[in-house]
């Protein structure tokens, strides 16, 4: 591992990041119900040296009217836990990232799906934690209403630790067959967990060896301070947004700067933030590719989008080419809500330019241009300390991946910022994060 | 015809099993989990089903019959390594939200073409469970089969008003919908159950019913029950598939299928889950010794003609729930 080269990973979505990817002539209208087309697009990742995959994740529609929802794609996918389980076992050493949340789900239940991907994949599996903020979600399990937001974040460290401690209950060479002695599994090995905290109550052991990484990758998203602070304390990566320069060097300082205070080291925590490239063999034809998927864009479905990721029902009483109003701040997602209020301001957008500026990659950096012009941007924010790597966004797949790998690793290659071969063969080894230790909770319960 | 599944398991079903194993840890691997699934689908078997210790969590240790997998995230990875023989997965009512669940077997349902199926342990609460089955019913009804239609020119991906929104509010759960995963390519994915006699609500509710391990007599007494059950439901016999466990002693093919044949027509089965001893022994010797005997007498097929599991089961796509909106 080399610490002067960047970390990527890529984040799949059926057609596409852009809003509109599904409608573009290249795309596979039907690739959300198609894990062949998943598994290719892994298989490209793989063959790129990607570090990881990122699968995003909601436990609902993402929009509530019906006639704005069926001009868009996002309203089914696959599960990304059992999405990677099949790409787990068509692939060799990509890692497999999934987003769960732990405001509807329980921790044994969880960690022992993390480790069922962990052991198929061999070590490659990680959990982009993630406490769920819309309503639409809310309303789908019996816990009406929303979590405040404070509470949700109690939740997630509580839950963190439990599923933690379950990780820990088996330790490296817990099974050892033993058929003279008739031990099955060495019960010196075995830490069964007696977890009982405020939101939950766990015991048991894991059902599975321990993972071949120590633990799960943790990937964590949250860019709150409360969110901060627990990717500082228990995260390897954080997958964060940020538009310009100054917002991701603010952003990656702030969050190596809380590290010390958990112990750990600047290291310890790879800070990965998203961009969608554009990639165009000339400037122009990147350029013209930008504008043939903007075309696609309904300005309905763009705004809604905007209006969802702003917490409000709807902007429509607000003129499309006037600016945005004043909001308050609401328990939904904080964080990315000021990005879009600063960048509405900043370039003095309305909110239908705003509309279509997000419905590309949802607040997310874009890059349009050259392979050159784009290894150069991201050369420059991965030298100045505003990003550790990359969680890459193509708008449209297969081919926005396809024009990535074909054009821009090689040039990010040849300068000597990203591997050519994997270092090792799970996903901690190929990030250069460490392999846990059994915790210390778990050392007391032994 | 029959119908046969295997009960897949690290070592096989007896204790002792994994002591021919010493050492081979790579016995647990899914590679080895793999073959004999494979081994399964190449004797032309209607499905593996993945228990799981009946819905306890190991409390602290390992049983060398647990499938060292949650059977989820397996049924997924299987689906992948073969492509006609069903999967079923069990999972547990109280260790799930119904959403979740629901999106769970509907993601593995399209991973798999329509080969999944749900094993349903039950609560205890019955009440409960009967509420729990008609959310996870109604979310795999939340759209129509056609609902996808990918206009691009038009901008239109689905149609709303093939879209319906469940907005169930009951005693234990409310469950707005629709679920956000397509609909599945064989209607909803299969639910089996073990039946017991404190389960037969949640039997009379399945497609697959299996039958605890006990002697042809109590069998009889169970199915009268179930019949009782489904005809409450506006059901028939004719509408569940009806399955014993078999473990293959040692003795000849012809002596298994036999048995077979005098178990399934005295207890009035429609066929058998395989229990094989040992593993994966067992199973090649059943997928090369006894299903050509059974082929040879007419009652097992030669080859799957159907590709999903309702298919191979020999059972209709399901009637969508009747619905106001």
């Amino acid at each position: 591992m080399s610490a002067d080269q960047m970390k990527l990973g890529a984040f799949l979505m059926a057609g596409g990041h852009h809003i509109a990817a599904w409608r573009h002539p290249d795309a596979h209208a039907d690739a959300g119900v198609d894990i062949s087309h998943f598994i290719q697009l892994a298989q490209t990742a793989e063959r790129a040296k990607f570090d990881m995959i990122f699968i995003e994740d909601a436990a609902a529609i993402r929009e509530r009217n019906p006639e704005i929802a069926s001009q868009a794609a996002r309203s089914t996918s696959f599960e990304p836990l059992s999405l990677l389980a099949a790409l787990a076992v068509n692939t060799s050493h990509i890692g497999l990232v999934a987003t769960a949340s732990t405001t509807y789900n329980e921790p044994y239940g969880l960690a022992r799906t993390f480790a069922a991907l962990d052991q198929l994949s061999g070590g490659r599996a990680g959990w982009n934690l993630v406490t769920s903020a819309s309503d639409l979600e809310a309303e789908n399990f019996v816990s009406s209403g929303l979590r405040p937001h404070g509470q949700r974040y109690e939740r997630a460290e509580e839950f963190a630790e439990a599923a933690t401690a379950v990780w820990d209950s088996v330790d490296d060479g817990a099974y050892i067959l033993d058929a003279e002695r008739d031990i099955y599994a060495d019960p010196a090995k075995l830490h069964p967990v007696d977890h009982r905290g405020t939101h939950f109550i766990v015991t048991g052991v894991l059902d599975s060896r321990r993972s071949p990484q120590g633990r799960p990758l943790m990937v964590q998203a949250g860019a709150s301070d409360v969110g901060k602070d627990l990717a500082a304390r228990t995260a390897d990566v954080v997958f964060s947004a940020a538009q310009t320069m100054g917002e991701a060097q603010a952003f990656y300082a702030d969050v190596k700067a809380r590290l010390a205070k958990f112990g750990r080291q600047a290291d310890d925590l790879k800070i990965m933030p998203g961009v969608s490239p554009i990639v165009g063999e000339t400037e122009s034809e990147a350029r013209a590719k930008y504008d043939a998927l903007q075309e696609l864009i309904p300005d309905q479905v763009g705004v809604a989008l905007l209006a969802s990721y702003l917490s409000l029902k709807d902007l429509s009483a607000h003129p499309l080419d006037g600016p945005l109003p004043d909001m308050p701040q609401t328990d939904g997602i904080q964080s990315r809500q000021q990005l879009i209020i600063d960048l509405g301001r900043r370039e003095n957008l309305s909110i239908r330019q705003l509309a279509r500026h997000f419905a590309g990659a949802r607040g997310h950096w874009q890059l349009i241009g050259t392979p050159v012009q784009i290894a150069d941007a991201l050369e420059e924010r991965f030298r100045c300390k505003a990003a550790d790597g990359f969680n890459v966004m193509p708008p449209l797949f297969p081919t926005g991946l396809d024009d990535f790998v074909r054009l821009v690793v090689p040039e990010l290659q040849r300068r000597g910022l990203f591997r050519t071969e994997y270092e090792g063969r799970t996903l901690r080894e190929n990030l250069g994060v460490r392999t846990p230790a059994r915790s210390s909770s778990a050392e007391r319960t032994a | 015809m029959m119908h046969i599944g295997l009960s897949l398991t690290p070592f096989g079903h007896y204790p002792t099993a994994w002591r021919a194993k010493d050492g081979q840890l790579d016995a647990l691997d899914f590679s080895h989990m793999a073959a004999q699934v494979k081994q399964a689908e190449a004797g032309g078997l209607d499905f593996v089903l993945l228990a799981d210790s009946f819905g306890q969590r190991p409390h602290d240790d390992l049983s060398p019959l647990a499938v060292p997998f949650e059977p989820t995230m397996l049924v997924s990875a299987l689906a992948t390594a073969t492509r006609r023989i069903g999967l079923i997965a069990t999972a547990a009512t109280h260790q799930h939200e119904p959403y979740n669940l629901a999106r769970r077997f509907a993601s593995l349902d399209l991973i798999g073409d329509g080969r999944t199926g749900w094993n349903v342990i039950g609560s205890g609460d019955p009440e409960r469970d009967r509420e729990y089955l008609a959310v996870v019913s109604g979310l795999w009804d939340s759209w129509e089969d056609d609902a996808f239609v990918y206009d691009k020119a038009q901008g239109r991906f689905f149609e709303p008003d093939k879209m319906h929104v469940l907005n169930h509010k009951g005693a234990h759960f409310a469950v707005r919908g629709p679920l956000n995963v397509n609909p599945s390519p064989q209607g909803r994915p299969v639910i089996s159950h073990v039946l017991t006699p404190g389960t037969l609500d949640i039997a009379a509710r399945a497609d697959v019913v299996f039958l605890p391990e006990t002697t042809p007599d109590t069998w009889k007494a169970l199915a009268a029950s179930l019949v009782e059950h489904l005809a409450a439901l506006g059901r028939q016999r004719q509408d569940v598939r009806l399955l014993a466990n078999i473990v293959p002693s040692i003795s000849t093919a012809a002596d298994i299928a036999d048995q077979m044949q005098e178990q399934a027509k005295a207890a009035g089965l429609d066929g058998f889950v395989l229990l094989p001893p040992s593993a994966p022994e067992g199973v090649a010797s059943f997928v090369d010794e006894v299903v050509p005997e059974l082929r040879r007498r007419g009652v097992f097929r030669h080859a799957y003609d159907a590709t999903t599991l309702r298919g191979h089961l020999d059972l209709p796509r399901p009637a969508r729930l009747e619905r106001a909106s």
